[in-house]
């Protein structure tokens, strides 16, 4: 069936009851929220009241592809997956990849909302309309790549995109992800456990359907035209080639390669954990691309014969390469492909679990680990046969070891005691993805402000570095000169962040890949409020399209300030606050309490957020039509 | 237009003197980006659905490996010799062998006969469907930005994998 692109169907599946039915978000919430995340924001807002339990059967679980996810838009293919997260306790939204979502709206549903815990467990099969939740009892406790093989197996249909959680999940690590068409993870926030508290192990969808555009020939000329720039800006054609970890060289140099727990910003030997490593030493064997991509930064390799033996896996990518890799002490490359593959097979988030271990090595080489509290392993840095040994722990939550890392590195530090809360490189209870947050201002103001915790995937602020052309002249747009495309700068950053903010949060609205707006460029506020206009038969300007990012930011702000969050909980990790880099050209660098205040007061200005507890402002509300909706949250 | 079909007509010439151009497939290069079948749907249906997608990607999941599956307008077609009532038959115009929609009484017997499987079904219409070479210009490689579509004269083709062919030879000793 072929049906309107604006329609916003929503199917709920209550677990509980193992009751389905179908909804629609109105249209005029599609024109507010863009759809995507931001609609998945609203549907959490109004679903998901206070103080719930997010391993409780009262969360919800969301699944909202982007609105033009399904069509020709160049690197539009992301799915937004929102419920109150369980590491924080607060908002949690992740985007993936792969082509789960396309098949979702080909199916006929543009959101996909679980509720409720099945008794047993089960998967949910969405076969066009029809629905099924199916046994999956012979499924618990497989990793993801033999559940996904069975699943399309049982269902007979190799074409059938699979969305679940391995061994982590289940045992509500809480930093556990959900894998997507295999290749593709919704890593952060513990979003797996979520899934796995539901007894939930995958969702499989095949759809056989269409979508049909308002002015389609319009929205094809100008995604053909979007998807050749796109190709051939300067980011995107090194995301093609090398990947995200082409940046690993460059890093190095610069200073900023979070290694040995973020205790030191180089390391020796770099470029063997590398995009052109991968490259140049017959690691690489395809590229592979997320639904209608046209970067393809998507890594797939293959290890020789060697120690850990012959691994054929997808990734590794920049984070999972500093995670498992230099934060932990390790530059061997074969040593992260496995470790990689460990995770994505056990369904375990790779930054947080790089940074557990590299956190427990600190700890054992500080002498705050030993002997059988650390299940008499070793753990110096760079101990490879250690780490691969607990990731297994990790996911199983084997013994009282495995069980207290599982938790992550907020919970563990608060059992182990002594100082080892500093070296727990996590706030708001979430382990920071490795930017140097001493250094990048920018990246710093926005990791603090995030609402489910520091890292760069709600908000890529990436043009501050300045390393492209492209980025450059968006810096010049953003602040009126060129000059402020230098990351150690305090001037301008809240203008930066705030329209990284806007566009990151209306591009996973919409499904793009934040890497087409935000590290590349040619995907553009202006060129996404003409795609949305067309496909939907509006007439939306780059305002309007800006103003529904800053609302999705807003809304998102005001669930986690309906929880309690309040401006003390935007902050960043002791280290980064505390610890200045120690060596390199950055050396020195910090961003203390102090110039964190100054970001933030700007920050909030800006907004129009209270300085003194960061609530959003009744008039801020009434200005982005959000007052009805979260009128709670503001004083009379 | 493809070897086998220029073989049967050798008098269709492109303006340049050549025989027409080939739809070629490098399947090392597809990503699975699924633009090809975006762009052929849309073109042809006015509507992106891939199941009605004149070319398809079969993925090797888990292997990293795809491959892009499309007519290759075989110089004797099955599904033309099947087919009872003309509606697929070879249009010398292009030249491509195409499925007359308004003659197909959908039997179904050319997606069954098409030894590549490039011959499929609409249901809601009761119609086959097949690749047309969008009457020369074929949209896909148009949208395929990694290389792994092109449409060029079969001689550049052949060109270019004697070159790949002599390279390997000319290397051996390092790859051994």
């Amino acid at each position: 069936m072929i049906r309107d692109i604006g329609a916003q169907g929503i199917l709920n599946v209550d677990l509980s009851s193992g009751r389905t039915w179908l909804d629609e978000a109105p249209r005029e919430d599609l024109l507010h929220f863009l759809g995507g995340r931001g609609i998945n924001a609203k549907l959490l807002y109004e679903r998901v009241p206070q103080g719930t339990d997010p391993l409780g059967p009262d969360n919800v679980l969301i699944f909202g592809p982007g609105t033009l996810t399904g069509t020709s838009a160049p690197s539009s293919g992301r799915t937004s997956v929102t419920c109150k997260g369980p590491a924080t306790g607060l908002y949690l939204k992740v985007s993936v990849g792969g082509h789960l979502g396309a098949e979702l709206k080909y199916a006929g549903h543009d959101y996909v909302v679980i509720h409720g815990r099945a008794e047993n467990p089960v998967f949910l099969w969405i076969d066009d309309d029809s629905v099924e939740l199916r046994d999956a009892r012979h499924l618990w406790g497989l990793g993801t790549r033999e559940a996904d093989r069975l699943i399309r197996e049982e269902l007979g249909d190799d074409e059938i995109q699979v969305g679940l959680i391995g061994p982590a999940g289940e045992n509500r690590v809480l930093f556990s992800c959900i894998i997507f068409s295999l290749y593709n993870s919704a890593s952060r926030g513990g979003i797996g456990a979520v899934m796995g508290s539901k007894n939930l192990k995958a969702i499989a969808v095949r759809g056989t359907g269409g979508l049909k555009l308002a002015e389609g020939e319009q929205f094809f000329e100008l995604a053909l035209r979007t998807r050749k720039e796109l190709s051939e800006d300067a980011g995107s054609e090194s995301l093609y080639r090398w990947g995200t970890s082409g940046s690993i060289p460059p890093l190095n140099e610069m200073g900023m390669l979070a290694s040995y727990n973020f205790s030191r910003v180089t390391i020796d030997n770099a470029e063997r954990i590398s995009g052109q490593y991968l490259e140049d030493e017959g690691y690489l064997t395809g590229r592979e691309s997320c639904f209608s991509c046209s970067t393809a930064c998507h890594r797939f390799v293959r290890t020789k014969e060697h120690a850990y033996g012959v691994v054929q896996d997808s990734g590794p990518e920049l984070e999972t390469m500093l995670s498992l890799g230099a934060e932990c002490g390790i530059v061997d490359t074969e040593a992260v492909i496995k470790s990689n593959q460990l995770c994505n097979d056990y369904g375990l988030d790779v930054i947080s679990t790089g940074h557990v271990i590299s956190w427990a090595m600190e700890c054992y080489e500080k002498g705050l680990l030993k002997g059988k509290q650390a299940d008499d392993l070793d753990l110096h840095f760079g101990n490879v046969e250690s780490q691969l040994d607990l990731i297994g722990r990790i996911a199983l939550r084997k013994g009282l070891f495995g069980d207290l890392l599982a938790n992550g590195t907020k919970q563990a530090a608060e059992e182990v005691g002594g100082d080892s809360w500093k070296w727990a490189i996590q706030a708001k209870g979430l382990e920071q993805s490795a930017c140097d947050t001493r250094t990048a201002k920018s990246y710093a103001l926005a990791f603090a402000v995030n609402p489910r915790g520091p890292d760069h995937l709600m908000t890529e602020c990436y043009a501050e570095f300045g390393v492209t052309e492209e980025a450059r002249a968006l810096i010049k747009e953003i602040t009126g000169d060129e000059e402020y495309a230098d990351p150690t700068l305090l001037e301008k950053r809240s203008d930066i962040v705030r329209w990284h903010e806007d566009c990151y949060a209306a591009s996973d609205a919409l499904g793009f890949c934040a890497f087409t707006s935000t590290a590349a460029y040619a995907v553009n506020p202006r060129n996404m409020a003409k795609l949305f206009s067309y496909a939907l038969g509006v007439d939306f300007t780059e305002e309007q399209l800006m103003t529904a990012g800053r609302r999705i930011v807003t809304l998102e702000r005001c669930f986690n300030v309906r929880e309690g969050a309040r401006r003390e909980d935007d902050v960043l990790p002791w280290r980064m606050m505390n610890d200045p880099v120690p060596e390199g050209p950055t050396q020195g660098l910090v961003t203390d309490q102090k110039t964190l205040d100054r970001l933030l007061d700007e920050y909030y200005q800006m907004h129009g957020w209270d300085p003194e507890s960061a609530i959003p402002s009744k008039k801020t509300l009434e200005m982005l039509s959000l007052l009805g909706l979260c009128s709670e949250i503001v004083a009379d | 237009m493809t070897p086998s079909l220029a073989a049967s007509f050798p008098e269709m010439m492109s303006s340049d003197g050549g025989t027409m151009d080939t739809l070629s497939i490098d399947a090392e290069k597809c990503t699975a980006c699924m633009a090809c079948e975006l762009a052929c749907s849309f073109a042809h249906e006015g509507a992106f659905i891939p199941t009605l997608s004149r070319i398809r990607i079969v993925r090797f999941m888990g292997e990293g490996f795809n491959v892009p599956v499309v007519c290759v307008n075989c110089a004797r077609p099955a599904c033309v010799e099947v087919c009872p009532t003309g509606a697929a038959h070879i249009d010398r115009g292009v030249p491509v062998v195409r499925i007359n929609e308004e003659d197909c009484i959908g039997c179904g017997e050319c997606v069954k006969a098409c030894p590549f499987g490039a011959a499929d079904f609409n249901e809601e219409k009761e119609v086959a469907f097949i690749c047309d070479l969008c009457d020369g210009d074929p949209v896909c490689v148009e949208h395929c930005i990694y290389g792994a579509l092109t449409f060029e004269p079969v001689q550049s083709v052949a060109q270019r994998k004697r070159r790949a062919t002599a390279e390997a030879y000319a290397h051996r000793d390092e790859i051994a």
